[in-house]
């Protein structure tokens, strides 16, 4: 009858997950707008293709930041001390690392932005360099924070960070493909760009969810249990959501070769997978946490 | 005050103290006097626990068995909380406590994800006797007392003696000699974070997370209730 009068509440809700989605569609988006200066001429100048994109492109992962900082900053107990984490820095804490990465990136896109505006080259290569990788940074520190907990085994996985970095990748060609089929700008030089970057991203994440399932199924009891309490209480948001809609149906979409390079059907594609890659996200956070409440 | 915050284990080492606790589960007889007196000490609010004793019902009538276990933070030697707190809030002292600076906390509530023994919990903002919420709360060993030559509120209301408190490096101290003449148990070993929490014959039921699963129908809809009031249906977990 006490069984269960000893459980502390699972720490992370809703807003972890919106905000672990957005920082990484941020990041991707900005390193989409830096393309054309950061990789300029790389591959036959495919990345120029993204010019069109570019003010827009920091704009959206402007205002995505700045959802994003303000949702994490309310999340906190203590919100008056979100800058805590700077001033107490913590160097083996990641949730430090992505706190000082969060502002410097924000900076970078401001910074390009800038330099875009007085046509300051010099400004925006190292602006687009710096905060390129500042972008890679924020869905790897999320991953981070999740796999450096070795006592959570669905967390403690180094495919984590890969994983949400590449999912990130699904999620900023969903903005940036609805973003310029809108404006009527989603050529077939952009499409066949974003359909690169969507088709990798696809596959590499269904290899790691298929890893996912090999390792849950093939793994220690708590794996096991992980993978039991995925299938019992996420079973629809795992399989259906994320494995049916956000992974298989984009990638046969994009894998099509003509109907794969249709901006419409790219941009349908970006936008499942983009769910799926919410859902992935939404489901390994919440399952992590609910392994332990029977110990 | 020594403020180390990842400080080398003092386990073993001369001339250091390494507070520890033995708990003996032959002699709990699951009169919850131990949470009481813990809730008592600190103020502890309703729906959060520092410490608790964990009740399981094993086996099919007439053949049944109902085990106690007492749990409570470990403060372990590689404390994961300690190591992922971003602001330093949570620090281990050198003599082994893992103790947690509420000035500094940010309630990210990174510690709790970290924490294998469900220790640590996150106090209401607003309290009417205790200003201190907010902010994320555990189990201190009673440093405060400690320090003053005290036993731990716990150990000293324990009226079965199934908690034993003391200094591990002391060659003549009850919990030393305990754990020297008994098997002892910790927690999640393979985890890595060595515990100071050492059980002396603990039920499998109780101490291997994947058969400590609720078995009775009671135990199971409770769980499946919880399950579906923490799966994250909430923003800010409901917590704060």
């Amino acid at each position: 009858m006490f069984e269960y009068m000893d459980y502390n509440i699972a720490p992370w809700g809703h807003e972890i997950v919106i905000y672990f989605f957005l920082i990484g569609a941020a990041g991707m988006t900005f390193v989409y707008a830096a393309a054309p200066v950061v990789f300029g001429n790389v591959f036959g100048g495919a990345a120029k293709s993204m010019e069109p994109f570019q003010r827009v492109g920091l704009i959206a992962s402007l205002v995505l930041l700045a959802i994003c900082g303000p949702l994490l900053i309310v999340d906190l107990g203590q919100p008056a001390r979100f800058l805590y984490p700077i001033l107490y820095f913590h160097w083996t804490s990641p949730l430090s690392w992505g706190s000082l990465f969060l502002p410097l990136f924000g900076l970078c896109i401001v910074g390009f932005y800038y330099g875009s505006i007085k046509d300051n080259q010099g400004l925006m290569r190292w602006t687009g360099i710096l905060g390129s990788l500042l972008a890679l940074s924020m869905p790897l520190y999320t991953g981070l924070d999740l796999m450096v907990n070795q006592t959570r085994e669905l967390w403690s996985n180094p495919t984590i960070p890969l994983l949400f970095v590449i999912l990130s990748m699904s999620s900023g060609t969903a903005v940036v493909a609805v973003i310029q089929l809108l404006r009527g700008q989603l050529d077939q030089r952009a499409a066949e760009f974003l359909h690169a970057f969507l088709y990798l991203s696809l596959a590499v994440t269904f290899a790691l969810f298929l890893a996912e399932w090999v390792v849950l199924n093939y793994g220690t009891g708590e794996k096991q249990q992980a993978w039991e309490i995925i299938n019992q209480q996420f079973a629809f948001k795992y399989w259906g959501m994320t494995f049916l809609i956000g992974i298989l149906a984009p990638l046969v979409l994009v894998a099509i070769p003509k109907l794969g390079r249709d901006p419409k059907i790219l941009t349908l594609a970006a936008v499942l997978s983009a769910v799926g890659a919410y859902s992935f996200r939404e489901v390994l956070i919440y399952a992590g946490q609910l392994t332990q409440i029977n110990f | 005050m020594p403020v180390g915050l990842q400080t080398e284990p003092s386990l073993g080492v001369p001339g250091k103290k390494r507070w520890a606790m033995v708990v003996d589960l032959r002699r709990c007889i699951g009169c919850m006097a131990c949470v009481c007196a813990d809730k008592a000490e600190y103020d502890v609010p309703l729906g959060v626990w520092r410490t608790t004793v964990k009740v399981k019902d094993t086996g099919h009538y007439p053949n049944t068995k109902r085990h106690f276990m007492p749990r409570l933070c470990n403060h372990c030697d590689n404390p994961p909380c300690v190591r992922n707190c971003p602001t330093q809030a949570t620090y281990k002292h050198e003599d082994g406590f893992v103790l947690q600076r509420y000035e500094r906390c940010i309630s990210c509530r990174t510690c709790i994800a970290a924490c294998p023994y469900n220790a640590r919990h996150v106090l209401p903002k607003n309290r009417d006797r205790v200003k201190i919420g907010g902010v994320v709360d555990k189990c201190t060993f009673c440093n405060h007392r400690v320090e003053k030559g005290l036993a731990p509120a716990c150990v000293q209301t324990c009226l079965g003696r199934s908690r034993i408190f003391g200094d591990l490096n002391d060659p003549n101290s009850e919990v030393s000699r305990l754990v020297a003449r008994h098997k002892t148990v910790v927690l999640k070993p393979d985890k890595g974070t060595r515990p100071q929490v050492y059980y002396i014959k603990p039920d499998r039921a109780q101490t291997e997370q994947v058969f400590s699963a609720p078995q009775s129908y009671a135990a199971r809809s409770d769980a499946q209730a919880f399950y579906q009031r923490n799966r994250g249906s909430k923003f800010f977990s409901g917590v704060l």
